[in-house]
């Protein structure tokens, strides 16, 4: 089956655009699992371009699942979702995949490194997994500029199960920054971190979110960190405790 | 690539081309050539002693090339070949034996069986056995004799011609298609044989039955042959004997009252005067085991026969 | 696919115990039925070869299996022996040449063959240093003993006693080596040639000793009746062969009575085959005439039954190892999970995951294939080597 879509905008590189335009922009998502547990209702939810939001809320409320949904890894059942002015839910799986891997940058809680792989290869790693992205020289020394950046230039060809716990995550950071991606998708990136290196670490990706004007959205339950965010959304608003087929409209914010 | 596997092509095809133009101009390829006996190479014979060497270089001619290692100064009878010679014999195309027992080193050495020709295998129920020897015994393998024949088979014209003949069937045999020229060969050889004989006959026709000594016992198939009364000792020629072999010679010819001695060559002057005053005559008869010095196989036998009758001519004369 | 295959590389080179097992147990598995069959087929042939290559063995009447393998490959027991005589029979018949062969002793491990010279031509052996051997108490050594004793032209080689307690028999014979035979690639390699009258003088038949009318030997006279000397255990019995005492080695009575292990016979044309064959046939007949092209392919046949049973037993070993494979590479999906849900989330292409997974099982099944594939190569271009060690060795 020929699918119609024009790939080529964001094929394009990412160029920040004047004109401040929706990141993200959900309307009317509704998502819930298959094994049941809970729904997801979000009747609208919009972050610009260049915003640093974060999201809060109690455990289990869906905040991981609606970034997965941004990213399009997974699809609403209904509603949409716009993501960098592209409905995810209309491509197929795998131009999802190809607009993930240029578009968005993730950073996991455990880091999720391949620990067969050095630390130069692990930040390289976007570029071997997807053919859209071609691993030439210039990738190859902006990851070697990312390392130095983050203070891990020394140990690019040692493997990583011999990096201490803030080194990895540094690690996965460079690895999501280094298609330079307009938005960058944080789920609780400093849970398993130190305060020094919470700090560092968040550092870096607001540091790097400001310099390109990305967005940037994070999920976490840090409350120390929310001051470094230009917005907070409390999650409990979108979390449906008793999920029907048919869910009730959402209650007001 | 391609170029470096085209020259060794190359070079094989010139050292091929060279080969066959380098040959000598005329001369056919070895593998062609079907041209009649002449352009064959010739055979290499070896043999064991002297007559045969001389019966196969009659019988051959052209056709082969007679090898007979043994050194000139030894009695090939008792002569062993080194390994080495050995070998030799093991590259020749035909090995010539005289048979009974004569070659004593054969049964020590490896030669292909198929090469060996016993050239008086076809006669031998004409072997005159040795009465002298021993037998001994010891180990498991019980008694044994060391006794065998006399093995100077060829003193009888007869048995040489027999053995002429064994050497033109094995050579025909190797070359048939000079079968034709080893048969015209053979037959002169064995006229002159035959002629000999019949000398030699008219000599001990002439002998009568009267006693005669040799002085070795090499001489035991003429003697047969001829039906010499003969007796042996064991009196080398170059040698003077002991005086218990004189006294033994002297119980000897009242027992057989000889009047002739048989020299395998010329004996001492001294021994043959003694023998003379004892009334015998030393005549020469040379067995031709090995090479003579001058002359070949057929001139000496003619000499040994005239030097018998010479002797029994002048004995009649002077019994006349 | 470059950079897919670089990370199976790393995934493969990181595990690279258990990729190693993996690979090994996939090549052994892969190389086992095929290189049996490569070794039994290669076998087969040079047995059926040097057999076909034999057109009539004769020997004492017993196991005709006895009789070739002994005859052929120089292997088994010395067969029921027979005599020279029959040799000369057969020569006399006309029908064919007969090239007798007396393997029954040893130099250390290696089979002292004792025949005539036309053995060498018979199986076109050429002689690669020195010559063949010209005299009593010389040898030729096949290629294999001359590279494993390291002996050639010059040195000696020393026959074995057939058993310690053997006192009166077989005396250790130190033989002269003169020559050393080029490699034919058969069990000709691995013996020691000596002239038939050799293997009798190991074997205390044929032997030299002092002359017992000499003064010197009186000492070992027990008595003497008339011309027969009896002699006693001292007189010496020599254990080499010297130019200086060769000529008192000598034969006890006419040959025909000494004791050979078999006679290959080269008939002179295809119907002297048969009649000589026929003339075998008499109940009476003490010595049996047997093709040993036909033992041998019997003895084939059971070797070929017996090679499809290990086959047979392979190849359910073989699945149940590949059962094993796939279990592994399930396990190892399994521990991969994680793996592959990042690089899906990241936006890894299901192509470029899938290759990833399955060069993990395509490297590790041409890795042990190929492996396999070399020891195969291996098998047929050294096979010769290997049969002579594992079967005639």
């Amino acid at each position: 089956m020929m699918e119609w879509i024009d790939y080529t905008f964001f094929l394009r590189p990412y160029a920040p655009t004047p004109l401040r335009l929706p990141m993200i922009s959900i309307s009317d998502l509704r998502f819930r699992y298959s094994q049941g547990g809970f729904a997801l209702h979000v009747p609208q939810l919009e972050v610009e371009s260049g915003e640093r939001v974060a999201i809060i809320g109690p455990s289990g409320s869906g905040k991981t699942t609606l970034l997965n949904l941004v990213a399009g890894i997974r699809s609403p059942q209904s509603g949409r979702v716009i993501t960098n002015q592209m409905d995810l839910s209309e491509l197929a799986d795998s131009s999802r995949r190809d607009f993930r891997i240029r578009n968005i940058g993730l950073v996991f809680q455990e880091f999720e490194l391949l620990e067969y792989l050095n630390v130069l290869d692990n930040i390289l790693l976007p570029y071997r997994i997807n053919g859209s992205l071609e691993l030439n020289k210039k990738v190859r020394q902006r990851a070697a500029e990312l390392a130095e950046m983050m203070g891990i230039g020394d140990k690019v060809s040692r493997n990583v199960r011999r990096l201490s716990q803030g080194e990895k995550q540094r690690v996965a950071v460079c690895r999501a920054l280094l298609a330079e991606p307009p938005l960058l998708l944080a789920v609780e990136p400093t849970g398993n971190l130190d305060p020094t290196n919470k700090d560092k670490v968040l550092d870096i990706l607001v540091e790097y979110a400001d310099s390109k004007g990305s967005t940037l959205v994070t999920v976490t339950h840090d409350h120390d960190l929310l001051s470094r965010f230009q917005r907070i959304i409390d999650f409990k608003q979108f979390y449906d405790l008793d999920p029907k087929p048919e869910a009730a409209p959402s209650k007001a914010p | 690539m391609k170029s470096r596997l085209y020259l060794p092509i190359l070079a094989m095809f010139l050292i091929a081309s060279g080969c066959t133009e380098s040959g000598p101009p005329g001369e056919e390829p070895q593998g062609t050539q079907d041209s009649g006996p002449q352009a064959l190479e010739p055979l290499s014979i070896f043999t064991t002693n002297y007559p045969l060497a001389y019966f196969a270089e009659r019988i051959g001619g052209e056709q082969v090339e007679v090898s007979f290692p043994a050194p000139a100064d030894v009695d090939p009878a008792y002569w062993a070949p080194e390994a080495e010679v050995i070998a030799d014999y093991q590259q020749a195309d035909l090995i010539l034996l005289n048979g009974a027992g004569y070659e004593k080193w054969l049964e020590r050495a490896s030669l292909p069986a198929s090469k060996l020709v016993d050239t008086s295998a076809a006669v031998a129920s004409s072997y005159v056995p040795l009465d002298e020897g021993v037998v001994h015994t010891h180990g498991p393998a019980g008694e044994h004799s060391h006794k065998g024949w006399a093995f100077t088979t060829w003193l009888n014209p007869m048995m040489a011609i027999a053995q002429a003949q064994a050497i033109q069937e094995a050579l025909s045999k190797v070359r048939p298609e000079a079968a034709a020229d080893f048969r015209v060969a053979y037959e002169g050889l064995q006229a002159d044989l035959l002629a000999l004989d019949a000398q030699l006959r008219d000599v001990a026709a002439d002998f009568g039955g009267r006693p005669i000594l040799f002085s070795h016992p090499v001489y035991q198939y003429l003697d047969e042959h001829l039906g010499l009364n003969g007796e042996s000792v064991h009196w080398e020629p170059g040698e003077m004997p002991t005086e218990k072999m004189w006294n033994e010679l002297s119980t000897l010819l009242q027992s057989h009252p000889a009047e002739f001695m048989v020299w395998e060559g010329e004996p001492l002057e001294e021994v043959e005067n003694r023998l003379a005053e004892m009334g015998l005559t030393s005549v020469i008869y040379d067995p031709c085991g090995n090479a003579p010095e001058s002359g070949d196989f057929g001139s000496v036998m003619l000499q040994n026969h005239d030097n018998l009758k010479m002797a029994v001519d002048a004995d009649s004369g002077d019994a006349n | 696919m470059k950079d897919t295959l670089y990370l199976a590389w790393r995934y493969l080179a990181h595990h690279r115990i258990k990729t190693a097992i993996l690979v090994g147990s996939l090549t052994l598995i892969t190389f086992l039925p095929v290189g049996l069959n490569v070794i039994v087929g290669q076998s087969a042939r040079e047995l059926t070869a040097r057999a076909e290559a034999t057109p009539l063995l004769i020997g004492a009447k017993g196991s005709p299996l006895e009789l070739a393998l002994n005859s052929l490959y120089f292997e088994s027991d010395t067969p029921e022996l027979t005599t020279y005589s029959e040799a000369v029979r057969i020569e006399e018949s006309g029908l064919a040449k007969p090239i007798p062969l007396y393997v029954r002793f040893q130099s250390r491990e290696s089979p002292i063959v004792g025949t005539t010279l036309e053995y060498f031509d018979f199986r076109g052996l050429e002689i690669a240093s020195g010559r063949r051997m010209a005299v009593l108490g010389e040898c030729v050594l096949g290629s294999r003993v001359a590279a494993s004793m390291g002996v050639g032209p010059g040195d000696t080689v020393i026959s074995s006693p057939e058993s310690v307690f053997d006192l009166a028999g077989v005396y250790p014979l130190k033989m002269q080596v003169v020559g050393v035979l080029e490699p034919s690639y058969t069990a000709d390699d691995g013996a020691i040639f000596v002239d038939l009258k050799t293997t009798w003088v190991i074997q205390g038949l044929v032997h030299g000793h002092q002359d017992m009318d000499a003064p010197e030997a009186a000492a070992g006279v027990l008595k003497r009746e008339g011309d027969t000397i009896t002699a006693n255990a001292s007189v010496v019995q020599y254990n080499e062969i010297t130019p200086d005492n060769v000529d008192s080695f000598h034969f006890h009575g006419g040959m025909s009575g000494y004791p050979i292990s078999a006679i290959i016979a080269v008939p002179h044309d295809q119907k002297s085959g048969t009649i000589l064959m026929g003339r075998y046939e008499a109940d009476d007949e003490v010595s049996q005439i047997v093709q040993p092209a036909t033992v041998m392919n019997e003895l084939l046949g059971t070797i070929l039954t017996i090679r499809e049973f290990v086959v047979a037993a392979l190849l359910l070993v073989a699945i149940a190892t590949l059962a094993t494979a796939a279990l592994v590479f399930l396990l190892s999906l399994r521990l991969r999970r994680r793996e592959i849900d990042t690089m899906s989330k990241i936006g890894g292409s299901r192509l470029s995951i899938g290759t990833l997974l399955a060069s993990e099982i395509v490297a590790v099944l041409v890795a042990g294939v190929l492996l396999a594939g070399l020891l195969t190569l291996l098998t047929v271009q050294f096979g010769e080597e290997l049969i002579r060690a594992l079967l005639l060795g």
